[in-house]
């Protein structure tokens, strides 16, 4: 039996939902029935996310109580630390967020654990981990193993594994904070444009927004849609400056350059120079539009005139069954 | 400054601005030698001449009066435009018969184009010049019933000619007689899209009830009028027609009740956005596991308040900025999501029209760009914040005060010197600047700035003769 141990991470009082992610991601790394999904929490408050980290796919929520409500790099290094040793996990799980760049790498080199940053693909062949990420800008795709190894730590890329669904009933315990000598303190929380958002230069497939999009509620449609599918939702100008979605996720001139996307799927986007600046690289762009002059269609590899919102439609139902 | 009067004083000024866009932004208002010295200017620069025939903001005159040339490069560009209007593809389709190499290719074009004339259309099919021009003709929109069937009349004969069935299916013009033809012969694929045409029979949709296979279902699922017919579809092992089911207008509350308990939060999701839920329905949905199901509750229009108010202490941020996105969300609730940790639900709140003036002061404060942007939005906020706002070294939050439709003239003036083009540009339109303001940017150092300017003068001359 092995164990898998995935770290909660949560921000002003919010699980963060790449967290659900990690939990879906280790119950693939399991070999056999027995192994188990250990889940660790560290916060002062850490007992209150028991019920939300209750899903399908934990085995156990372990409660850390610390003396700080939110991250803290020497905390969670040191508490990690203490479970790694304490639970032998044979792999352990981090988001590849500003949080974890602040411990992951020290953690593992001092425990001498194999170590990979930003996986999106991880899983066994044969005996051997292997974890996939991305290399040389995004451009191609390595596979990283970990030989002589009995624990890996990875840190797993947003939106890279579907959260599993459904409530379960796991074993709470509690664990105890190992003595830390803190070296920082938080000040002051800021919050980036649209809430600690996903960085949408990082990502390798979008769906995209624009004026065909009609009204604000159609925005939650294809956001819906776009999580299901595992794409990550952005726009044009024009529904960013409505505030239907975060100015973090307008791609174009006014916004973001989409550098690491491979797969861009443009929904009523008329493709104005200026959106076009910041994703006519993308490799694969799909675009619908019932326009067929709608200059998307210039740079597009497949072009679909349509009404989106039948498009969506198919989409849902495909990916419903 | 003040403005003089008259078309031929924009003319002169475009034309002595030797601008091609600005020559091109004043051509309507021309006549005469000012008009020849306009048509010289454009024709006198061939890469200005293929830029404009394929600009999407080319005037309509402009393309028009471009179909005269016989540059076949700018005859191809004018068929591409969606903007050419019907009177110049007729005169190109007329000329590509000149010889030109060219003349299949744009006869596609036009073709597909959809300012194309029927008539025209219908001596492109007696021709025939090929399959790909015919499958243009079975996708254009402008193509009647007549046409269509006469497109449909190919098939029998020539396995080749099966294309346009697909193609006829989904055009909007197409008959209930020609889907019939489709349908008795279609593959399911085929069918089901005629199932979805509006224009699909009733008796078609009689047939399709019989049907098994899936995504004939799915479509009739969507307009089935019959409630034994949808109560067998609520029934079905597919997800998505049993979601077709719980989104149909007429589904009955008896069905409703009965997808409550449906085993898929898809379902469920569907049934949250229905404007006909009973308040123990909805009560039922708010505690939904699936947050999606939430989410849809505190968007609905018919919910009400006591439930939005559980749900602005959900836990999933997203439901609670649905709250406060929600019409019907009261101010006591915007006040309070006003203070949400999450500056994303804050930012719901200033772009909400309801959100009071003393709650827009407040977020003005903070420093989250959405959050900033739904203040410089909202109709609602002071004039003296919109004047700091529009000093922002944030272009998003400057861009806010432009979109503002209450922004006042003091508040717009120094954003018309804004080192953003774009900003520049959507000022042009604004109706709280004067002609007097406007002028400046007929010497903008962006061409497309320029253009919208030349463009604004030059439809007031022809709506009002005076500017001022």
């Amino acid at each position: 039996m092995s164990t898998i141990l995935v770290i909660a991470e949560h921000r002003q009082n919010e699980l963060r939902p790449v967290t659900f992610e990690l939990i879906s991601a280790a119950q693939g790394l399991k070999k056999s029935a027995d192994d188990k999904v250990q889940v660790a929490v560290i916060g002062s408050h850490a007992e209150s996310y028991v019920t939300a980290l209750s899903v399908n796919g934990v085995d156990e929520v372990m409660v850390v109580k610390s003396s700080v409500a939110d991250f803290n790099p020497d905390i969670f290094e040191a508490t990690l630390s203490a479970l790694i040793e304490s639970k032998n996990p044979t792999v352990v799980l981090l988001p590849h967020s500003v949080d974890s760049l602040g411990y992951a790498a020290t953690l593992a080199s001092k425990l001498s654990c194999g170590f990979a940053t930003d996986v999106f693909i991880a899983e066994y062949q044969g005996d051997d981990l292997v974890a996939t990420r991305g290399g040389y800008n995004q451009k191609v795709n390595v596979e990283i193993d970990f030989p002589g190894k009995s624990c890996v730590v990875m840190t797993i890329r947003a939106g890279a594994f579907k959260p599993l669904e459904g409530k379960a009933s796991p074993v709470v315990t509690n664990f105890d904070l190992p003595a830390v000598q803190s070296r920082s303190q938080n000040k002051e929380y800021i919050e980036l444009g649209g809430g600690n958002d996903i960085d949408i230069t990082t990502v390798e497939f979008i769906m995209s927004i624009g004026r065909g999009i009609g009204e604000e509620t159609n925005v939650e449609q294809f956001r819906e849609l776009a999580e299901t599918a595992g794409a990550t939702l952005c726009c044009s100008r024009p529904i960013a400056d409505a505030g239907w979605l975060p100015k973090s996720r307008q791609v174009g001139q006014s916004g973001k350059t989409v550098g690491a996307c491979k797969l861009y799927v443009a929904m009523g986007v008329s493709g104005s120079i200026q959106h076009m600046a910041g994703m006519k690289h993308v490799p694969t762009i799909v675009a619908v539009n019932t326009d067929p002059g709608a200059s998307i269609f210039t740079i597009a590899k497949y072009g679909i005139v349509a009404d989106i919102f039948d498009i969506e439609e198919e989409l849902n139902n495909q990916l419903a069954t | 400054m003040r403005v003089k009067k008259t078309a031929y004083t924009l003319v002169d000024k475009a034309i002595s601005s030797g601008d091609v866009y600005n020559t091109a932004a004043v051509y309507g208002i021309s006549d005469g030698r000012r008009r020849k010295l306009l048509e010289n200017m454009v024709f006198s620069k061939r890469r200005e001449l293929l830029r404009l025939a394929s600009w999407a903001h080319t005037p309509t005159e402009v393309l028009q009066m471009l179909s005269d040339s016989d540059d076949s490069f700018v005859m191809l560009r004018l068929c591409k435009n969606p903007k050419t209007p019907s009177e110049a593809l007729t005169k190109l389709y007329v000329k590509s018969f000149k010889g030109s190499s060219k003349g299949v290719n744009l006869t596609t074009h036009i073709a597909k184009h959809q300012h194309t004339l029927t008539n025209l259309l219908a001596i492109i099919i007696h021709v025939n010049e090929g399959l790909e021009i015919l499958r243009a003709i079975s996708q254009n929109p402008s193509a009647n019933g007549q046409l269509l069937m006469e497109l449909l009349s190919y098939s029998p004969q020539d396995e080749k000619y099966k294309v346009f069935d697909k193609s006829v299916a989904s055009n909007p013009s197409a008959s209930a007689e020609a889907l019939k033809v489709i349908y008795d012969r279609g593959d399911a694929y085929t069918q089901a899209a005629v199932i979805a045409h509006a224009n699909c029979p009733v008796l078609l949709l009689s047939l399709a009830e019989s049907d098994s296979d899936v995504f004939v279902q799915r479509k009739l699922v969507c307009k089935c009028v019959k409630l034994d017919v949808l109560a067998n579809l609520a029934e079905n092992k597919d997800t998505a027609v049993r979601c077709g089911v719980a989104s149909n207008e007429l589904t009955p509350q008896s069905l409703i009740k009965k997808l409550m308990d449906d085993s898929s939060f898809e379902v469920r999701r569907r049934l949250a956005k229905r404007c006909d839920l009973q308040v123990a329905d909805i009560e039922r949905l708010m505690n939904d596991e699936d947050s999606w199901v939430r989410l849809w509750i505190a968007r609905n229009k018919i919910t009400p308040l006591r439930v939005l108010k559980v749900l602005s202490y959900d836990t999933c941020h997203e439901v609670r900025r649905a709250v406060a996105s929600n019409p019907r969300c009261p101010v006591v609730l915007l006040e309070a999501l006003a203070k949400d940790n999450n500056a994303w639900v804050r930012s719901a709140v200033a772009y909400q029209n309801k959100s009071p003036m003393r709650l827009l002061v407040d977020l003005a404060k903070e420093s989250n760009i959405d959050v900033l942007s739904g203040v410089a939005n909202n109709r609602h906020t002071p004039q003296s914040i919109l004047q700091e706002l529009a000093l922002s070294s944030e272009s998003d939050i400057r861009r806010g005060v432009i979109l503002n439709r209450n922004a006042r003239r003091t508040t717009l003036m120094p954003l018309l010197e804004d080192p953003y083009y774009l900003h520049r540009l959507m000022l042009v339109d604004n109706p709280m600047l004067n002609a007097d303001d406007k002028l400046q940017l007929c010497e903008d150092p962006d061409f497309n700035v320029r253009f919208a300017a030349y463009s604004w003068f030059a439809g007031l001359e022809k709506s009002t003769k005076t500017w001022v």
